[in-house]
């Protein structure tokens, strides 16, 4: 790799936030033909690093060179000039605008110089949607599709726009594992044409498999850059946390109860159709499946935010099939969303208004309502679940990735759930804060309450829940005990094979 | 990542924020002093009491639509444009019903707004239409429902009975009349500080208030949270509505007389009040005491123009629409700039 030189360097970099030094003197750079993962815990600054080098601020310090040469990248259409794409941590299509619209941003094909070419666009599109995997029409609207199939688009685009250096902040926090083995093989053919790769993850796993170099930050300060063979997994975690860290699924003594949430012969056509399950107070009922196999769907209709058009749920005894999302608010059983940007967290509004947002409607008996009643509640929520920085008045959109995900779930914690239903609850959290994320979800289990555990992560979804219920094109097929659970049963299951699925 | 202590961090994230929000409102009542002095300096007659009543009054009207508009504006959804439309009706009806006695006049003046924003907060909150579009077509079938209902003729309370001259007098009764009417508290100055209390706890301390907040800083948050979003913004046409009801009794009672065009311009000058007083077009963000700042400026900025005399020719008319306009621009661009550069907007 290092035959071809250094493609980018970035040098003593620093950039500070007010009232945090987020970026602090890091020293980074990437070969051409090289992966050089970029590693830390939850705020350590990778996403600002690698903000900086696509031009999203203009007063960092330090000097990046491109090819050798220095450069200031101010803005991000200089950063795109110099051959810099980026893939956010947060997804960034826009809604209302079709795929090719969206690939094809500022460079939609002409025809005559000013008609917009629909048919090269439909091609081109096409194309790229087809290299990372997707058989989607480029015609198809971005609110339609679902969120792994956006990453994927994300992907898409930036490949598009033939970058030079490529920057994947958390590119599989959405996918499955064929999926991701798929994008490594994109990774590893864009490798061999001598791109430059920054690869941002959570997922030791991943970073081991497909980095040639790992960089680790720590409190925005550079820790350690090692060639990837040179480190193991547990290395790499002490790096990051400063110590090592253990016991990633704790066994939990699991109580026979009662049942107390029970769902009958649920479907929504075209979604999921005819699954029945019965869940034990103290129990977390986990969901497995391969993407597209209806569990997001699922559970939104359970809870109402969508249809359901046939079944019920009944919550000890009683029918709470809700016919819209309050009802099953009130009722006690709410959704943590897998799409924290766009419909978890209101990012202009702060900590602590986001936490305390679930529970207006519940406080609002008098119609008076004073968000400082509230306030010992945030205050605990943020103590427990450790969201860093520990300030209740910041705006969400200022907390990392990781912490954004954690006031997430403070959020509907503090509406005191009798189900909880979580749809991918720790995407892009690292992994001390994960067994935080862990202990806050047992502990809600153990209190009595019933969870049901949607993830794509398999070691979370295997260690974690008491038991497996498998779905496969929308149906249930199967479901497997805690005791036989383990990784390879449940993709196994999940693909429509093994001993578990009940024909 | 940070040389500070925690409690550092805290302090100076919630001082920023306070800061800016300080600034806003602060901004806006620095603009009012330096019109205030420009007005003194202007003209020797804007110092006068009879001057600065009617100024008042003049801030008041304004002020009383705003305090609905504020409503639909913090729920991102811009502005009611049908609010000209709102006033000449209300007026007009009040008036048609002055022969049922007074207390029916303002009951069906405000029945008529009300019945108005139920449509728009329908529409616009559960059909979920563009709030611009629609109140745009609103207000055109207002204007063309005046007057096809009272033809070409303006209509004039009938000024022999006692309800005729109650509704006249309605724009001119004082609350508080101290030193030989010297000192003097309009009723309609009153009814201003009322509302802007009544909003600015409704916005503040209510439930609604939290919802509206939650709804104009990110809809489909709020609706995943499980806000009745779709009332709530119902519910922010009504206020705008009711509000817009009122003012236009008001201004009909001091016209002296209802015809369609009564309310013009208020469309405008209320928006720039708002976004002048720090309520962003983005939804979610701003404060009463600030909208309050805006209608001043404002209303003092109608005022002084309209002293501003060149050869003996009141510039104000032309200028004033030139510049209101101008204002509005630059303040709206003011507000992106500034919210993008403290990071405030995740757009
Ligand atoms: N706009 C902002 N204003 C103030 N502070 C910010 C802002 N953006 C990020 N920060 C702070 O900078 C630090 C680094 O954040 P960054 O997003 O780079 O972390 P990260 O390493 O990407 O974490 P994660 O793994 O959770 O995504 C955090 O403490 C964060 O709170
Ligand atoms: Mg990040």
């Amino acid at each position: 790799m290092s035959e071809l030189g250094l493609a980018l360097s970035m040098e003593q970099i620093s950039k500070r936030f007010p009232g945090t030094l987020a970026v602090d003197g890091v020293d980074f750079s990437v070969y051409a033909g090289e992966v050089h993962a970029l590693i830390g815990e939850n705020g350590a600054g990778k996403s600002t690093l690698m903000k900086i080098l696509a031009g999203s601020f203009n007063d960092y310090s330090g000097t990046i060179r491109i090819n050798d040469r220095p450069v200031d990248l101010h803005t991000p259409a200089a950063a795109k000039a110099y051959g810099i794409q980026m893939i956010h941590q947060e997804l960034s299509l826009a809604p209302p605008l079709s795929l090719a619209e969206n690939l094809l941003a500022g460079r939609l094909p002409r025809k005559w110089g000013f008609v917009l070419d629909r048919k090269a666009m439909h091609a081109e599109s096409r194309r790229w949607l087809e290299r990372v995997g997707l058989d989607l029409d480029g015609d198809t609207i971005v609110e339609d599709i679902s969120q792994h199939e956006a990453q994927l688009v994300e992907i898409a685009k930036a490949l598009a726009n033939h970058p030079c250096i490529l920057v994947m902040d958390e590119p599989t926090s959405a996918l499955s594992r064929q999926e991701v083995q798929r994008l490594f093989e994109i990774i590893r053919r864009l490798r061999r044409q001598g791109l430059a790769i920054v690869y941002i993850s959570h997922h030791l796993d991943e970073v081991l498999e497909i980095a040639d170099r790992v960089t680790v930050l720590r409190d925005g300060r550079k820790v350690a850059t090692h060639e990837i063979r040179d480190v193991s997994a547990s290395q790499l975690v002490e790096l990051m946390v400063g110590r090592s860290v253990s016991a990633l699924y704790a066994e939990r003594s699991t109580r026979p109860a009662e049942v107390r949430l029970e769902v009958r012969r649920a479907s929504r056509y075209g979604f999921f159709h005819d699954v029945s399950f019965k869940l034990r107070g103290g129990e977390i009922l986990g969901v497995g499946g391969l993407s597209g196999s209806g569990r997001s769907e699922l559970a939104r209709s359970l809870c109402g935010i969508d249809p359901l058009e046939e079944g019920a749920v009944l919550l000890d005894g009683r029918d709470i099939t809700p016919a819209d999302y309050r009802q099953s608010i009130a009722a006690g059983m709410v959704y943590l969303s897998e799409d924290r940007k766009s419909q978890g967290l209101a990012l202009r509004m702060s900590v602590a208004e986001n936490v305390l947002s679930s529970v207006i409607p519940r406080q609002s008996r008098t119609g008076f309502y004073s968000a400082r009643s509230g306030r010992s509640l945030v205050r605990a929520l943020v103590g427990s679940l450790e969201i860093h920085p520990a300030d209740p008045a910041r705006m969400a959109s200022t907390l990392s990735g990781g912490n954004q995900q954690k006031a997430l779930l403070a959020k509907w914690l503090a509406t005191k759930p009798e189900v909880l239903i979580l749809d991918e609850p720790t995407r892009g959290v690292d992994v001390a804060a994960k067994v935080v994320i862990h202990q806050a979800i047992a502990a809600l289990a153990d209190a009595g309450k019933c969870v049901l555990l949607i993830s794509s992560d398999l070691p979370e979804l295997v260690g974690l829940s008491d038991r497996v219920m498998i779905l496969r094109q929308g149906k249930r097929i199967g479901q497997i005990d805690r005791e036989r659970c383990s990784e390879a049963a449940v993709l196994l299951a999940a693909n429509g094979e093994g001993e578990f699925v009940q024909s | 990542m940070s040389e500070l202590s925690a409690p550092d961090i805290d302090a100076r994230a919630q001082r920023k924020n306070r800061l800016f929000e300080l600034v806003s409102v602060l901004g806006v009542w620095a603009l009012v002093m330096l019109l205030f002095a420009s007005g003194c300096v202007i003209s020797p007659k804007f110092l006068t009491a009879r001057n600065l009543m009617s100024a008042a009054q003049a801030v008041s009207l304004l002020g009383i639509v705003c305090m609905g508009l504020a409503f639909v504006t913090y729920s991102r959804h811009y502005v009611d444009l049908s609010i000209p439309g709102i006033m000449a009706l209300s007026g007009a009806m009040a008036i048609s019903a002055l022969p049922y006695g007074f207390a029916a006049s303002l009951a069906v003046g405000m029945a008529t707004g009300l019945a108005i924003g139920l449509v728009n907060g329908l529409v616009v909150g559960y059909l979920r239409l563009n709030p611009i579009i629609w109140t745009l077509a609103m207000v055109s079938v207002l204007a063309g429902l005046i007057r096809w209902a009272y033809g070409g003729l303006q209509v004039y309370p009938d000024e022999a009975t006692a309800a005729g001259r109650a509704f006249l007098n309605l724009y001119h009764v004082k609350l508080v009349s101290l030193a030989d009417g010297r000192i003097e508290l309009p009723l309609i100055v009153g009814l201003l500080a009322v509302l802007a209390a009544a909003a600015h706890v409704v916005m503040r301390w209510t439930s609604y208030g939290a919802q509206l907040k939650l709804t104009g800083s990110a809809y489909e948050v709020a609706r995943l949270t499980g806000v009745n979003v779709r009332r709530v913004v119902a519910t922010a046409f009504v206020v705008s509505a009711a509000t817009s009801a009122l003012a236009g009794i008001l201004l009909t009672s001091f016209n002296k007389v209802a015809a369609f065009y009564i309310g013009r311009g208020y469309d405008f000058e209320a928006i720039t009040a708002v976004v002048l007083g720090g309520m962003a077009l983005a939804g979610g963000r701003g404060s009463i005491a600030g909208v309050i700042g805006g209608v001043v400026a404002v209303a003092l900025l109608n005022n002084v123009l309209s002293l501003v005399k060149v050869d003996d020719f009141v510039i104000g008319e032309f200028a004033k629409r030139v510049i209101q306009g101008c204002v509005f621009i630059v303040v709206v661009g003011l507000h992106s700039w500034a919210l993008r550069r403290t990071g405030m907007d995740d757009a």
